[in-house]
């Protein structure tokens, strides 16, 4: 009954999470629209495009239904910029695209929106950001539809360059945790954090744990330098024992 | 409805847990986003999270029903046109099953491990909903019984309690809140604030305050962005 996997995503699931990102397709057959638990689907009539969440596209897809249009920082071009920013930055993952929506005066409903829900997968997508789902979307649509991404080889390999560049930069992250602290990692993506996740917090854990006297001492003697309130109390404390 | 129902329908948030659902029903896509996010929170953490008060779960789980139902009517006048309709309907409905099913059996998990634990103070208790809160106590029974008629039963009255608190050390392990975790910011929840979330962050040899912009993913220590993930500035990744 109980989940036996470990707290964190597994590489499985991330792929079925990025699954939900929208990603546009070109019917190649008229399809009524269906109203699906998650809302309504578009009716699809060909040559109109119209987007949809990548597991419905893969099911079109697989029947020759519809074509997928790769989003556009999948094309050669912007995956050779990226790369290009990857490799002369050390240390630093290449921005990822921005927020879709800008926070407005008023609050919205789409101002605490996050991936896989913020269509950056899209034909209306920016090119050369790599979006959080970028490595599994990649992956998937390769095997999907490689007869749909223009040069689909060059990308495949293109794509394996990134994920070298930027494992060792996951892995250098570990020299910056020190057992605590909050550790930026912008323009991470989620299969590579469910790679490093193990590893990651498991050097953190254990790094806190070795430095757990040094931090309650610090912590103390902050508290003592702050206020003498800290002294009388042990002092107060002693008195009782006694 | 007057001018305050108006009003608290504008400032309404489809993520917030503490929303009333008097009103209307959110949404199918919002309660999708909800569900993923929820699921995905469970998944990141070994800390029990909060039991969805706006009825998430009951609605999610209702929403399935339904839709069974209708693909059982459905099935009936088999053609081969609406043949693939069924297909597509099945498969979203399989989807939104998987989320439930892995969301709630996550949450047993941890409820298992740790059972005294959640049962032990009333603000802990807050975060089962009342299916777990019988699922944990009928579960600490059996165990208790099974314990005190294997073993528990021949040792002196005084070693017999599993809640010992004596030498200042409590016998009920909790899971570990310093554990680190992945957190995304999703932005304050303050108006107007540039969506920037600021979350305290203890270190071996300092404390500070760091700012987590809208989108930024951090590693952190559990315990110093509960608050944030709580509140849902922030969502575990």
């Amino acid at each position: 009954m109980a989940l036996p996997l470990p707290s964190g995503l597994a590489p499985a699931e991330v792929a079925f999470l990025c699954e939900m990102e929208l990603v546009t397709v070109v019917p190649r057959q008229q399809l009524k629209s269906h109203e699906l638990l998650g809302g309504p689907t578009p009716a699809l009539r060909p040559p109109h495009r119209a987007p949809l969440p990548l597991w419905l596209a893969l099911l079109l897809k697989r029947q020759r239904r519809a074509n997928i249009l790769p989003p556009p920082w999948l094309l050669p071009q912007s995956l050779e910029k990226i790369l290009k920013y990857e490799t002369d930055t050390p240390s630093v993952f290449s921005p990822p695209p921005p927020h879709p929506y800008p926070i407005g005066a008023l609050p919205a409903d789409t101002d605490h929106i996050s991936p896989p829900f913020l269509s950056s997968s899209t034909a209306d997508a920016p090119a050369g950001y790599l979006p959080y789902h970028w490595l599994e979307l990649g992956e998937i649509l390769l095997e999907a539809c490689s007869d749909d991404i223009p040069e689909a080889d060059k990308v495949r390999t293109l794509l394996r360059d990134l994920r070298e560049v930027r494992i060792s930069k996951i892995r250098e992250v570990t020299k910056v945790l020190e057992g605590g602290g909050v550790v930026s990692l912008k323009g991470v993506g989620a299969m590579e954090v469910a790679e490093g996740r193990q590893f990651t917090v498991g050097v953190m854990d254990g790094l806190r744990k070795l430095g757990a006297s040094r931090e309650t001492e610090r912590r103390r003697r902050q508290e003592d330098g702050e206020s003498g309130g800290g002294r009388s109390d042990d002092d107060e404390m002693e008195m009782e024992m006694e | 409805m007057d001018i305050s129902d108006i009003l608290q329908d504008l400032n309404r948030d489809p993520f917030d847990e503490n929303y009333d659902s008097g009103h209307r029903q959110p949404s199918g896509q919002a309660d999708l986003q909800a569900l993923t996010r929820a699921w995905v929170n469970e998944r990141g953490t070994i800390d029990l999270l909060r039991w969805p008060k706006d009825g998430l779960i009951e609605r999610a789980t209702e929403r399935v029903k339904a839709q069974i139902e209708k693909v059982e009517e459905l099935t009936g006048d088999m053609d081969p046109k609406t043949n693939f309709s069924l297909i597509i309907i099945q498969t979203e409905v399989e989807r939104w099953k998987f989320l439930l099913r892995s969301y709630l059996r996550a949450r047993i998990a941890k409820i298992d491990k740790h059972t005294l634990y959640y049962l032990s103070t009333p603000e802990l208790q807050e975060r089962l909903s009342e299916t777990e809160i019988a699922y944990a106590t009928r579960h600490q029974q059996l165990l208790h019984q099974h314990y005190l008629s294997s073993f528990l039963g021949s040792f002196p009255q005084n070693l017999q309690n599993l809640n010992d608190t004596a030498g200042g050390i409590s016998m009920i392990g909790g899971p570990d809140e310093e554990a680190g975790v992945f957190a995304r910011g999703l932005g304050s929840k303050e108006i107007g604030e540039e969506g920037g979330v600021y979350v305290k962050s203890r270190g071996r040899d300092a404390d500070g305050e760091v700012e987590v912009e809208r989108g930024e993913i951090v590693v952190a220590r559990w315990s110093d962005i509960k608050e944030q993930v709580e509140r849902g500035e922030m969502e575990l990744v």
